[in-house]
């Protein structure tokens, strides 16, 4: 049960990342590879300005805004740079790769290779339908319901969204009615970087300790959550995130707990062959 | 009936164009002209490059040499979305909706540069026009009918009320009945309207009957045009596209 627990809230951290993920992906055109450095430097961030005194709460802003920087930075001087060179689409990708791993070792140079942890603790705990869970964890999941409303009112109701999904739909008939698709693109950057930077965040307030390379292995959580749910569908993020936490999660109770991004693996490819598009996902034109 | 949907047109001209993809040209010494309240056609075998030539036009494809005008302004290599907000209206023979947005959503990206309050009446009098639409409105694009689709990629670019409609094959596909109403009554009310319309029709005897002015593209190459009652006067025509001959013509796939 505690093994359900933590599952839980490992999907909660999960769907907060890969719903930023899945829409960098679908509207941007870029596998951003970097995306789980770009969430522990968030993470570092959030814990120096803690550091400082700073509730982590408050603090939580500063690597938002990081994760959203970052991100819009990258886009701009890094992988627009390259796309306008009509390369072909794998060699962003393996630029993304390159940069992930900068950001990882640079932050590792930076801050030194030791473990940290955010001084304070996990606060009280609560029974919650049959689950033992923290303060932190009731929190963490808080953030999610918020996150997931959120982006599910934004791509649904708003005139932004809707251009982003236009965009991520068919590109140039987006900019054949008037859609400034390259401002939608910066400003998806923005949006997912700070769910980046978010996720980065809560993901190390619940692990409790990190260092600079915790995140280095969770891109394979987030392609698995995404892949599974479809590219480019936040409600297939969400039920990927869900599947790929509870599994990683129960199955290292009863398994090894170092296999758990081979099980995440493992439910991939199961689906795939079954639904390549995603649960959630379609065919798309561009 | 077309009425309220399109503005008074603008001239959409082409002087020595050349197009192409990766600085290579597809289309070149292109003149062609077209004029409020009529509607110009442009003709030929597949892989003449109509498709190219209209994207350059809009700003999809670069143009290489030459220059695009619409009205006094222009638009040579001018982004596509500053071309549809200066009045310009594209239809692309493939890819022409966004299949994940519902009927409701697409229009509403199609009003993407108006003003968020007239966004709604325009819907409506869209609605007008292609009343099929109407009841289904939350499907998703992608799950349309041929004929529904059509009618949802027109009804999309009459959502700005352009005055110059640029349209790339838009009965293909279409049953002959539907494609006879959408070309005699729809795009030819347009041009009856005032709207300047440039249609690629991949069947020749149907784009000469609601043509004032026709161009047969060849190779990249404007090798023929005229008024219909020209060209069905012309042997070379009528030889290629009219009768059973195989000069210029190529089978649709
Ligand atoms: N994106 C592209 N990149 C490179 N070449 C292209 C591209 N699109 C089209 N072409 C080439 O340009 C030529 C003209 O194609 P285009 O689509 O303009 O012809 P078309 O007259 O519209 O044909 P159809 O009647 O089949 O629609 C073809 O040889 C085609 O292979
Ligand atoms: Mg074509």
């Amino acid at each position: 049960m505690s093994s359900f627990g933590f599952g839980l809230i490992s999907a909660a951290v999960l769907a907060i990342a890969t719903v930023g993920f899945t829409m960098q992906f679908a509207v941007t055109n870029v596998l951003n590879l970097a995306y789980g450095s770009i969430m522990i430097n968030s993470a570092f961030v959030t814990y120096y300005v803690n550091e400082h005194g700073v509730n982590a709460w408050v603090a939580l802003i500063g690597g938002v805004l990081t994760g959203a920087i970052a991100s819009w930075v990258l886009n701009r001087f890094v992988y627009t740079p390259f796309q306008k060179r009509n390369l072909a689409p794998i060699t962003v990708v393996i630029v993304s790769l390159g940069i992930d791993l900068m950001g990882t070792f640079g932050l590792q140079a930076i801050v030194g290779g030791g473990y940290v942890s955010f001084s304070q603790n996990q606060g009280r705990e609560f029974h919650f339908a049959g689950l033992l869970l923290s303060s932190l964890q009731l929190i963490v999941i808080g953030i999610c319901a918020v996150v997931l409303v959120g982006v599910h009112g934004l791509l649904k109701y708003t005139r932004l969204g809707k251009a982003m999904r236009a965009t991520s739909a068919n590109k140039n008939l987006a900019r054949n009615s008037g859609v400034k698709t390259q401002f939608i693109i910066s400003t998806t950057w923005l949006i997912s970087g700070a769910l980046c930077g978010l996720a980065g965040t809560v993901f190390a307030m619940n692990a409790g300790v990190f260092e600079a390379t915790s995140a280095q292995l969770y891109i394979v959580l987030l392609l698995a959550a995404m892949f599974l749910g479809g590219p480019g569908e936040p409600y297939g993020a969400m039920f990927g995130a869900l599947i790929i936490g509870l599994s990683t999660e129960i199955s290292a109770a009863y398994i090894n707990p170092d296999y758990k991004d081979v099980i995440a693996f493992i439910a991939l490819i199961v689906m795939l062959m079954f639904r390549p598009f995603g649960i959630f996902g379609s065919e798309k034109t561009n | 009936m077309s009425v309220e949907l399109s503005k008074k047109g603008l001239i959409l001209s082409a002087t020595g164009l050349a197009a192409g993809y990766d600085g290579r040209a597809i289309v070149s010494g292109i003149n062609i002209e077209a004029t409020p309240g009529k509607v110009v056609s442009i003709v030929g075998p597949n892989g003449s490059g109509k498709s190219t030539l209209l994207k350059s036009l809009v700003g999809v494809v670069k143009v290489l040499d030459g220059s695009v005008k619409v009205g006094e302004k222009t638009i040579t290599n001018m982004p596509p979305e500053e071309v549809a907000k200066i009045g310009v209206g594209y239809v692309p023979q493939i890819d022409d909706v966004f299949p994940p947005l519902s009927v409701k959503e697409n229009l509403e990206i199609g009003g993407y540069l108006l003003k968020r309050n007239e966004i709604h009446g325009r819907i409506d009098a869209v609605l007008e026009f292609f009343p099929k639409l109407k009841v289904m409105m939350s499907r998703k694009a992608g799950k349309l009918s041929g004929g529904e689709r059509k009618m949802l990629a027109m009804g999309r670019v009459l959502m700005l009320s352009p005055s110059v409609l640029v349209l790339d094959e838009p009965t293909a596909n279409l049953a002959p009945i539907v494609a006879t109403q959408l070309l005699e009554e729809y795009i030819r009310g347009f041009a009856d309207f005032g709207s300047t319309v440039l249609l690629v029709e991949q069947r020749a005897k149907a784009a000469l009957r609601i043509s004032d002015h026709t161009y047969v593209l060849g190779g990249g190459r404007v090798v023929l045009e005229g008024a219909p009652g020209d060209l069905q006067n012309n042997p070379i025509f009528v030889e290629s596209f009219l009768g059973g001959g195989a000069a210029l013509r190529a089978p649709k796939e």
